[in-house]
């Protein structure tokens, strides 16, 4: 394959850069969460993350040297492959806390749901991406996609593992509102979402009703259900506009807040830096998704802008839906704060969103042939 | 647009633009969201939400202080703090819980129950917390626990402060007990600063100064984790220690008082007449207020609380016994001071007093013949007293009783006090809805009927009379020093009132009082010494009213609750009386055959060792 010069020339700086100082930031303040836990003889988790950043840093190398129309051609393929292993994950998977999520794989414990996310991305670029623009779309042309979607939901949601089940419908949503949908289908979404949700209620699981209720009103169970995101909202309201300084997050330390690592790590965050250290975290993020919308706003067609928009909502949605949990404005459930959240599958699976969004990036003067 | 159909890849995605620049306005806005909910969290809410993540970290826990300690009149410790020993075992700091517990019951320090649920429970969420195996182990067990320490891992030796009454039964009464307070008690307006789990005086001297001996708490402050795991002491208040409390008790004399009323019930207490002050006070049967320590069992709870002897209740203030003839020295007081009689005043007594439609008797059945005042208080003639109760009237005798401190409160520093009963005329038709008989001052005169009195309250009505004339407050406390002995309140004599009686009156009165003792025909012979120093006065008290006429009726068959009461009071020496004794003895029979002995062992006691204390103050000197 001969390498065009241009690629250099148009080799995105910026992407990088504002990914690795999120990712320095949540070095730093995995090890302040590590810093008072008891001596254990495992690696620490600070360490283990950058073990994931960098295996993130390859698979983005990876995917971003292959031409992502090449990626866009085997989409169903790579969603075939994703789709199985969920299946896999379903009869040999790790279970823990409940649920059945994680593959092991040469000693590493993997989530395919994290996966599923981004081919899911990859295969409906594929699918627009031949598409007539200006069709109007109705519930017959959309059984493809839907199909598309439903089948690792289902996949997902019997794990069970309700938080990425709606994520990847909020992304499937976020993707179809770019194009002309029919009135009747919009009506008809709206109607069966009326109908879903209180019959939902009767579906899910006893702690998630609980969740919901408490997230209406937090004190009305403060030391059961309530008590996470209470102790989240009083450790980032106790940081006030300076924070409590590195390493001395009385909230964290003291380990009042529940989850550090993984979904209440901006809370530890938010309680050590305060209102000002926050703001500059928010600003990268922005930033971030400002310029994953610039890439998509500017790439060469369809199947690239598709792909490109996809990988920046699907960061979006975690850093908006995550924040927003621990600041008390949605529900709990179980979204890891992109780059900041310990996790080597969603670490590694970012990463390769972000070579996918270099690859469009680089690519957008390269004409194929 | 045909070109767009045909191949992959070939759309401009500029249709799309301005939907996603209108998503672009979306996201900002929903940032803008996050940014203006952190904005409140951390800047306007950011103070109280601080105040209350510093509310989860700091916690104060309390340092009990120890109770003041209580003093006899001689500095000799009654009740003390005794470390007891717990057996505790932090879950955390061992492997293999059931291992040790097995070890623990194999060397018989830990009863072997339910050995298997307890390993179960003791897996708690907070294994840094020790949990309580085993209360109040003795030394032995101790021992065995210390020796053995390093099979047994995790178990640790908890110290907690208990009371310790040196002198158990012997002054129960006095001291009282302690437990924790009770749910009943925090109801209560006057127990608002107590909490649950404290230790609360709950009888005798122990609740009516609890105030004074319970001390300060301390506090630390300290910094915990979500699980309570103490991380650092932030800062530290130290308890102040509960005061000490002097009594005016004599230890001594209080054992001594009690070994001579060995196997009697009733009451014995001793009194400086001089002023006041309580030298001894026993009531039988007694309990031993250690066994309160701890929570009492239930097994002796329901023995102590069901027996008919209420042996919980301090007969020497709750206990109220009609007086019998030891009330004569009232009568005698009212009439000479009202100029009813002189005490040449004479009577004849042949056995009989005829008032209204019935006959009294006198104890002496052929009668004293013709008696005066002296000679009818030396041989205690009911005859005579008849004729002044006559004379007299209830409502007199009443207000003579009053002057005395009977029918009152004495006010002595200690709880469930009784007031005793003096009847009037209008007491009766008040409680009782009818009028008064005449017959009824007869059956007063003499120390029966309805009048009751306590102990304490005679006791008190003679050492009056002893000391010339001053009626004294009983003071069984002295004072009350801080532990590093700082005085903090001194209880000095109270006299309450002086006796309206002229000092030939009570001169006649003390005459007749020795008379009893030291003539012949007394009827408290039984104390007569060799210094012939005592004067007293003996009492037999009716328990029930024995039918008039019924002479069949010998002492042996009446049931022993329907025997009457023996009672014996009295002062030494003649000249300034430095104790007065007063001897209850419950169903015991004569008072100058059962009670006098009693009293004479304890004045012969104290006058002996006194002489021994001058002995060694005289070597010393």
């Amino acid at each position: 394959m001969k390498i065009d010069r241009r690629l250099f020339v148009n080799f995105d700086w910026v992407l990088p850069t504002l990914v690795l100082s999120i990712c320095c930031i949540g070095l730093m303040n995995l090890y302040s969460v590590g810093y008072n836990l008891p001596d254990t003889t495992s690696t620490p988790s600070y360490v283990r993350q950058a073990y994931w950043i960098f295996i993130g840093l390859v698979m983005m190398l990876v995917v971003l040297s292959v031409d992502y129309h090449f990626i866009v051609r085997y989409a169903y393929v790579l969603y075939a492959a994703s789709v199985l292993l969920l299946f896999v994950v379903l009869l040999h998977g790790k279970v823990a806390q409940g649920s059945q999520r994680w593959l092991m794989l040469w000693g590493f414990s993997f989530q395919p749901s994290e996966l599923i996310k981004l081919t899911v991305i990859i295969v409906l670029a594929r699918f627009f991406g031949d598409k007539n623009v200006t069709q109007e779309w109705g519930l017959k042309n959309l059984a493809a996609p839907l199909f598309i979607l439903l089948l690792p939901s289902l996949l997902i949601v019997i794990q069970p593992d309700l938080g990425t089940t709606l994520f990847l419908g909020i992304l499937f949503f976020s993707i179809i509102i770019l194009f002309r949908i029919k009135r009747r289908l919009i009506k008809c979404f709206a109607v069966s979402g009326v109908i879903l949700i209180p019959l939902g209620w009767f579906f899910i699981q006893d702690y998630q009703r609980k969740r919901i209720l408490t997230f209406l009103n937090p004190e009305m169970d403060p030391l059961g259900s309530g008590y996470h995101i209470i102790q989240s909202m009083i450790a980032i309201g106790s940081g006030g506009l300076l924070g409590k300084g590195y390493l001395k997050g009385t909230q964290s330390q003291l380990k009042f807040l529940p989850e550090q690592q993984t979904d209440f790590v901006f809370s530890v965050f938010a309680e050590e830096w305060g209102f000002l250290g926050v703001l500059i975290l928010i600003f990268l993020f922005l930033a971030l998704i400002l310029w994953g919308f610039k890439i998509a706003r500017r790439s060469r067609d369809m199947s690239g802008m598709l792909i490109a928009y996809g990988v920046t909502v699907y960061i979006f949605w975690g850093i908006f839906i995550n924040i927003g949990m621990v600041l008390g404005i949605l529900p709990v459930v179980g979204i890891p704060l992109p780059f900041l959240s310990y996790g080597g599958s969603s670490m590694v699976v970012l990463m390769m969103g972000v070579g996918l969004l270099m690859n469009v990036s680089m690519r957008r003067f390269v004409f194929q042939p | 647009m045909l070109g767009n159909q045909n191949s992959l890849n070939k759309h401009e995605p500029g249709n799309f633009r301005k939907r996603l620049d209108v998503l672009v306005w979306l996201v900002m806005f929903a940032f803008a969201l996050l940014v203006l909910r952190l904005w409140y969290l951390q800047v306007i809410s950011g103070e109280t939400l601080r105040q209350r993540s510093e509310n989860n970290r700091i916690r104060v826990q309390e340092i009990k202080p120890l109770r003041g300690l209580i003093l006899d009149a001689k500095g000799r410790i009654l009740v003390d703090n005794q470390p007891s020993f717990d057996v505790s075992i932090v879950p955390e700091a061992t492997k293999d819980i059931r291992k040790v517990l097995r070890k623990l019951v194999e060397l018989s320090v830990h009863s072997d129950t339910d050995n298997y649920q307890k390993a179960a429970f003791l897996k708690t969420d907070r294994p840094f917390v020790p949990v309580t195996l085993e209360r109040n182990i003795g030394r032995d067990k101790l021992a065995i626990v210390e020796t053995n320490s390093l099979n047994l891992p995790g178990v640790i030796i908890d110290i907690v402060p208990v009371r310790k009454y040196i002198y158990g039964p012997v002054m129960a009464h006095i001291l009282g007990y302690v437990g924790e307070v009770s749910n009943s008690e925090l109801e209560k307006e006057s127990y608002s600063q107590y909490k649950s789990g404290d230790i609360v005086g709950k009888y005798g001297i122990e609740r009516y100064l609890d105030e004074y001996l319970r001390g300060k708490s301390g506090g630390e402050q300290v910094e915990v984790n979500v699980d309570g795991r103490k991380l650092k002491i932030l800062g530290k208040v130290d308890p102040v220690p509960g005061y000490n409390i002097v009594l005016t008790i004599d230890a001594d004399l209080q054992k001594i008082s009690r070994d001579a009323f060995t196997g009697k019930e009733g009451v014995v207490a001793v009194m400086n007449p001089q002023d006041g002050s309580i030298l001894a006070m026993v009531s039988k049967p007694s309990f031993d207020p250690n066994l309160f320590n701890r929570g009492i069992s239930e097994d002796n709870w329901t023995k102590l609380s069901s027996d008919p002897l209420s042996p919980m209740q301090n007969r020497a203030i709750s206990g109220q016994y009609p007086p019998g003839s030891t009330y004569k020295l009232i009568v005698a007081a009212a009439a000479l001071e009202e100029g009813l009689i002189t005490k040449d005043k004479t009577f004849s007594c042949d056995g009989t007093f005829k008032m209204g439609n019935r006959t009294f008797r006198c104890w002496k059945k052929r009668g004293h013949g013709v008696v005066d005042l002296h000679r009818a208080i030396v041989e205690s003639c009911d005859v005579y007293f008849y004729n002044l109760g006559d004379l007299l009237g209830v409502d007199k005798l009443a207000e003579y009783s009053r002057k005395f401190g009977l029918g009152s409160k004495t006010g002595v520093i200690l709880p469930s006090e009784r007031g005793g009963l003096v009847p009037t005329k209008e007491w009766k038709v008040r409680r009782l809805k009818e009028p008064w008989q005449k017959g009824e001052t007869t059956s007063v005169s003499i120390g029966q009927g309805f009048l009751l009195v306590t102990p304490l309250q005679l006791l008190n009505a003679y050492s009056t009379i002893a000391n010339g004339g001053s009626l004294y407050k009983p003071r069984i406390v002295k004072e009350i020093k801080t532990a590093t002995g700082q005085m903090i309140k001194e209880f000095l004599p109270e006299k309450k009132a002086v006796l309206p009686l002229s000092g030939d009156n009570i001169d006649i009165l003390r005459k007749a009082l020795w008379g009893v003792v030291n003539e012949d025909h007394g009827t408290g012979r039984a104390l007569r010494r060799a210094e012939r120093d005592v004067s007293g006065k003996t009492g037999t008290a009716q328990v029930i009213r024995m039918p008039d006429d019924d002479e069949d009726v010998s002492k042996e068959k009446v049931a022993y609750k329907f025997k009457d009461h023996a009672l014996f009071v009295c002062f030494a020496p003649y000249d300034s009386p430095e104790i007065a004794v007063v001897v209850i003895v419950e169903h015991g029979g004569h008072g100058g055959s059962v009670a006098a002995p009693v009293a004479r062992k304890i004045v012969d006691w104290y006058f002996q060792n006194k002489k021994g204390e001058a002995g060694i103050d005289g070597a010393l000197g």
